[in-house]
């Protein structure tokens, strides 16, 4: 059976360690081993949680899964409900809690799966009250912000109904980032096992020609507002939230297939258009909000 | 006579959800099924939208309900539609998406006695706007007097806004929407 090393820090850029691992797809019967993983961000866990449900769907054997040996990220997974929904798709290999826990302090929104649109409206019902506290308190965005930031996770969780074809999960934390940023950040993550950006903006291919595929897809879709629907009144939600994003300094990032488009903010060095990268199956969507200048910074 | 729909409860009978918030695209879809359906059934030419006791509104929602009742009543003849009880987060989601559709309304915002212009608007057209609103009722004349600015000028402008429903039109006068009478 191959192994399939998850790295010490799980999130949206070696996550791509994951998918190389992966060897393609459909992928031979594989254990992902997390044994030497000490932290994961919310995307690397609804990542794992695709990786798991894309397996499910396409009727392919269930992977074996080694959990962390470190407490704390077990016991963060936890809080987050990882486990709880990896019992679903993964053979545990190693004692965890699967057990969600109901409501813990430190998280936004624990891991929560989205497969209709009631799920979308429970989302928003449920956190508004959390993320005002939360992202005045911490992130030190304005009230009007944190309400712009709900409108954003509805859009963003909108997309997995409307256009991937299937089910997807999101959550939401808070973190400091010592390494990349030294500030408090709110992630938002969300990731879906559907069909992805190219698939569902087949219309468009022809005008691409042999350009056309994963990267090119996803500029259209962020870049060009360009939606499969013909509505004039579609494509506006990554608009949206591009638009929020740049007036909080904040990054997005989309994976689809074997492609990631970027939107940098100056605070960051990502490639904004990365090409050719090994395929993990869905989209996955990161969105990054740093703690604003003069908040709390710890 | 103005029709009066309030969007709050219109919502909890038309989804079950124990939240007031319109979010979602098939929300919006459902409740703006449900307020075409409430005007067709009265005769009223103006509705007017409450969106007091409404909470968060997403941007595809507003795109539902707002925008697209917005191009449904463009096809009547002399059907008008003004919003009331609008919070912050109301105006910014529906004044972007109907800039995006080339659309504009009337809004009474939470707590202001006179309307505002949301979505696709002039400098012209807002200032003329705002001083019909006070001036009231009246021809080119009286608006081009009152702002300073020629005849043609405020015909151009009053012209417009009557062609997207903002104000009423009618031999060569003018008048604001009628407002719901205050509680």
């Amino acid at each position: 059976m191959r192994v399939i090393e998850l790295p010490p820090s799980l999130e949206d850029r070696t996550l791509d360690q994951v998918a190389a691992g992966l060897g393609g797809w459909p992928p031979e019967p594989f254990l992902l081993n997390a044994h030497g993983t000490t932290w994961a961000s919310p995307y690397g866990l609804v990542a794992l949680l695709t990786l798991g449900q894309a397996l499910a769907e396409a009727k392919l054997p269930r992977a074996r899964f080694a959990v962390p040996e470190s407490a704390e990220a077990k016991s963060y997974w936890s809080r987050m409900g990882f486990f709880h929904w990896a019992a679903e798709y993964f053979d545990l290999v190693g004692s965890v809690r699967k057990k969600a826990f109901d409501n813990p302090s430190d998280v936004l929104l624990p891991i929560t799966p989205i497969r209709a649109f009631d799920d979308v409206t429970n989302v928003v019902g449920t956190i508004q009250e959390r993320a005002q506290r939360i992202l005045s308190s911490e992130i030190n965005l304005a009230p009007q912000a944190t309400v712009r930031f709900v409108m954003t996770l509805s859009e963003v969780c909108q997309n997995i109904v409307e256009h991937a074809g299937t089910g997807g999960w999101v959550a939401v934390q808070t973190y400091f980032w010592k390494k990349r940023l030294g500030r408090k950040v709110v992630s938002i993550a969300v990731s879906d096992a559907g069909i992805g950006f190219r698939r569902s903006l087949e219309s468009q291919a022809s005008k691409f020609g042999d350009r056309w595929g994963d990267g090119v897809a996803l500029e259209m879709a962020l870049m060009h507002n360009v939606s499969r629907y013909r509505d004039p009144g579609r494509g506006q939600g990554l608009y949206h939230i591009r638009h929020y994003l740049s007036r909080w300094q904040g990054k997005i990032s989309v994976r689809s297939g074997t492609a990631r488009i970027t939107i940098i903010p100056p605070w960051d060095d990502d490639q904004s258009l990365a090409e050719q990268l090994p395929f993990f199956p869905g989209s996955q969507v990161q969105i990054t909000i740093p703690a604003q200048e003069g908040g709390d910074t710890q | 006579m103005m029709q009066r729909i309030d969007l709050a409860p219109l919502l909890r009978e038309t989804v079950a959800t124990p939240y007031s918030d319109l979010v979602t695209r098939s929300t919006g879809a459902a409740l703006r099924c449900r307020i075409e359906a409430t005007i067709s059934s009265a005769p009223h030419r103006t509705t007017l939208l409450d969106f007091t006791a409404v909470g968060l509104m997403d941007f595809s929602c507003a795109d539902e309900v707002v925008a697209k009742l917005l191009l449904r009543v463009a096809g009547e003849e002399e059907h008008y539609v003004l919003l009331a009880g609008v919070s912050e987060n109301h105006v910014e989601a529906i004044g972007q998406v109907l800039e995006r559709h080339g659309l504009s309304v009337a809004a009474l915002a939470l707590g202001e006695g006179l309307p505002r212009l949301l979505g696709c608007t002039s400098p012209d057209l807002a200032v003329a706007f705002q001083a019909i609103q006070r001036v009231g009722a009246g021809d080119a004349k009286r608006l081009a007097d009152h702002l300073g600015w020629t005849v043609e000028r405020a015909a151009d402008a009053l012209q417009s806004l009557a062609l997207r429903r903002l104000i009423q039109a009618a031999g060569g006068t003018f008048r604001p929407l009628p407002l719901p009478a205050l509680p």
